[in-house]
């Protein structure tokens, strides 16, 4: 009998042979715009400290799905190594977190021979922190399958064309895959990263927002009928108009701009829909942090240094 | 016998101490009597007979204790049933007992000794059957009571407390002195984790208040630069879908359209708005001011420059002249919008 149970699973298993699956690449060119999507390593060099740890796999997150989630790195890893994998794999970019002196730095590089920014971080909050300091943190499932795009803000004021602004507001840009707009889906723009310049103390804000439409003009209840498929609660009322037109308190969080407002091109669910108005609200996911320039150079982590702050 | 007359260890433990040993007196009584009981009932009552002279000594001595035994039997029953610790009466009544223990340990056999006092109390038994019992169960019962009283002292006794535990002097010193050394090591190892933890989280802020000014103020201009994106992007895809595909033609003029029209409006967006639209206008305007007239397939690799131009990156340094011109329209509107704000 066993021997039997055995042959036939045996038989089972070879019976069905499946076909191999090849697992799907990352696109490493754009279909539309004709470019090379950059892809980019988030690494730490030296020992980190906890906080620290937690940011970089917080920026990691931020930057897909054109990095390695998973990557792992060793002591004896140098950045040659990193170099070396870099190229077949095209990968463009390194964001490499180091901690001397117990002053967390982030370099943004392109490789192979781009330039490297490093930054000081006066501040940083980690994303845990800031889901914990929400009431309603929001994480949809497929926030993270697009990449998110970029806003960058302050870095023209002073009508001085500062060389370093010019050269980061340009590195940031390529840090993330371009965007046709032609062909766009609404529905995939669902993050935003922003970086605001303030020149006067010459520290670069850096957010990460997710993106969420609220349809305008229809009531919360509503919205929330539609929204979450709940029965309402129809104790008190007499009739279903008094649901529908109840006048509602406007709470603190509504948007009250007209300026937030958009018009879709197209549906993205049942609730928002082509050609009626939308407002956009942002809500504040991923790392926060406060960047000053220290310094750029010229090769990665090495050549000529082209600016110093302090120099 | 069993008790010791030297003291041995505090001062204070003597009398319980010697009470303690007085204990011990009554049963090896009862041991001794017991074992000739069982072995040879027979042969006690012989021992019992003494012969003539020892006899008559016997007897009185069995007379005089007798009667004393029975006083003190009582004695003893109404300490028993009066319930007062009354420690003096105890001593007395002890060391009356141990004082008529050991003359009659010295004088005779113990085994006569023990065979009269084994004899008087059986004789107690037999005459006095009451008396008897009470008496063998004073005997214990005393035994017990003494042992109480020697217990409830010590556990009134307040030792004091040495962590260390009762040890010779010398031995103390040093386990204080290796105490306190751990204590300090403890202390130094504890402050130098606190200063690591201080310093691992330095820069690490803790979000106090979550929204307040400025990042609300952040938030608003991040929503600006969505919307504008937001509001370009359906201005082509509707025009888009408005003339719909057919090719050739309006596929040119519909590209020319797209091309003029976008020119000015990231103008004015520009860094303010979208970064991620600079690259591709930059790219499309190369592309338009090389060959305007041409029919640009949407797809990329049916272009004739896919992957060809310079890569915009190679001319990082070069790339900020559309960037710089635009960043001169930038500052009034910055200003412009500052002052909405």
């Amino acid at each position: 009998m066993a021997r039997f149970k055995h042959n036939a699973r045996r038989n089972k298993k070879w019976g069905s042979a499946k076909p191999p699956v090849l697992k799907k690449q990352p696109p490493s060119v754009d279909h539309v715009t004709g470019s090379k999507i950059p892809k980019s390593f988030v690494f730490a060099r030296g020992k980190l400290p906890g906080p620290l740890k937690q940011l970089e796999l917080d920026l990691r997150k931020m930057m897909l799905p054109y990095t390695a989630l998973k990557l792992k790195e060793k002591k004896r890893n140098t950045l040659k190594d990193f170099l070396n994998v870099a190229g077949p794999m095209g990968v463009t970019h390194f964001l490499i977190l180091s901690n001397p002196k117990s002053v967390p730095h982030l370099r943004v590089a392109r490789t192979p021979q781009g330039p490297t920014l490093t930054f000081e971080i006066h501040e940083y909050a980690l994303a845990a922190d800031i889901a914990r300091s929400q009431s309603r943190p929001r994480c949809p499932q497929d926030l993270f399958k697009n990449s998110p795009l970029i806003v960058l803000s302050g870095f023209g004021a002073g009508g001085q064309h500062l060389k370093h602004l010019e050269l980061m507001t340009i590195m940031f840009q390529n840090i993330f895959p371009t965007i046709d707009i032609n062909t766009v889906k609404l529905a995939s723009c669902q993050r935003i990263v922003l970086l605001n310049y303030n020149s006067e103390e010459k520290l670069i804000d850096f957010r990460h927002y997710s993106v969420r439409l609220q349809p305008v003009g229809v009531s919360r209840r509503i919205r929330k009928l539609v929204q979450n498929h709940q029965v309402p609660d129809l104790r008190n009322l007499q009739d279903v108009s008094d649901f529908v037109t109840k006048a509602g308190y406007g709470s603190e969080s509504e948007p009250d701009e007209e300026a937030a407002t958009v018009s879709l091109a197209s549906d993205l669910d049942r609730v928002n829909r082509a050609s009626t108005k939308s407002a956009v609200r942002l809500q504040e996911i991923g790392p926060r942090m406060s960047l000053r320039l220290v310094k750029i150079e010229e090769g990665l982590c090495s050549g000529g240094v082209i600016f110093t702050e302090f120099g | 016998m069993l008790y010791s007359s030297a003291p041995v260890g505090g001062g204070s433990g003597t009398r319980a101490r010697t009470v303690i040993a007085m204990q011990a007196d009554p049963n090896p009584m009862k041991r001794k009597r017991k074992p000739i009981k069982s072995k040879n009932p027979k042969k006690k009552t012989t021992m019992t007979k003494p012969s003539g002279a020892m006899a008559a000594v016997a007897e009185a001595k069995r007379r005089k204790p007798s009667k004393r035994m029975l006083k003190l039997f009582k004695k003893r029953a109404q300490n028993y049933h009066s319930d007062s610790d009354d420690d003096d009466e105890e001593e007395v009544v002890e060391e009356g007992r141990r004082g008529e223990a050991t003359p009659s340990g010295g004088n005779d056999e113990d085994g006569s000794t023990d065979s009269e006092r084994g004899g008087g109390s059986e004789g107690d038994d037999e005459g006095d059957g009451e008396g008897g019992h009470r008496g063998g169960i004073t005997r214990f019962d005393e035994g017990c009571r003494a042992f109480r009283v020697a217990f409830s002292k010590i556990m009134k006794k307040k030792l004091p407390y040495d962590a260390l535990g009762p040890m010779l002097s010398a031995h103390k010193k040093l386990v204080v002195e290796k105490l306190a050394e751990e204590e300090a090591e403890h202390k130094a190892k504890g402050d130098a984790k606190k200063e690591k933890i201080l310093a691992s989280e330095k820069g690490h802020v803790k979000l106090a208040s979550f929204l307040d000014a400025k990042e609300k103020s952040l938030i608003k201009i991040a929503t600006k630069g969505v919307v504008r994106l937001f509001n370009e992007v359906s201005k082509a895809q509707i025009s888009q879908r408005g003339l719909n595909p057919s090719r050739t033609k309006v596929a040119k003029e519909l590209a020319k359209q797209r091309k003029q029209t976008f020119s000015p409006e990231l103008k004015k967006s520009s860094t303010q708005g979208h970064g991620d639209h600079l690259p591709f206008n930059s790219s499309k305007l190369s592309n338009s001011v090389e060959k305007e007239n041409d029919d640009e397939p949407g797809w990329a690799p049916l272009r004739d420059s896919y992957m060809l131009t310079s890569s915009k990156l190679k001319d990082w340094d070069k790339m900020p002249d559309p960037a710089a011109s635009v960043g001169q329209d930038v500052f009034p509107m910055e200003s412009s919008s500052s002052d909405e704000e």
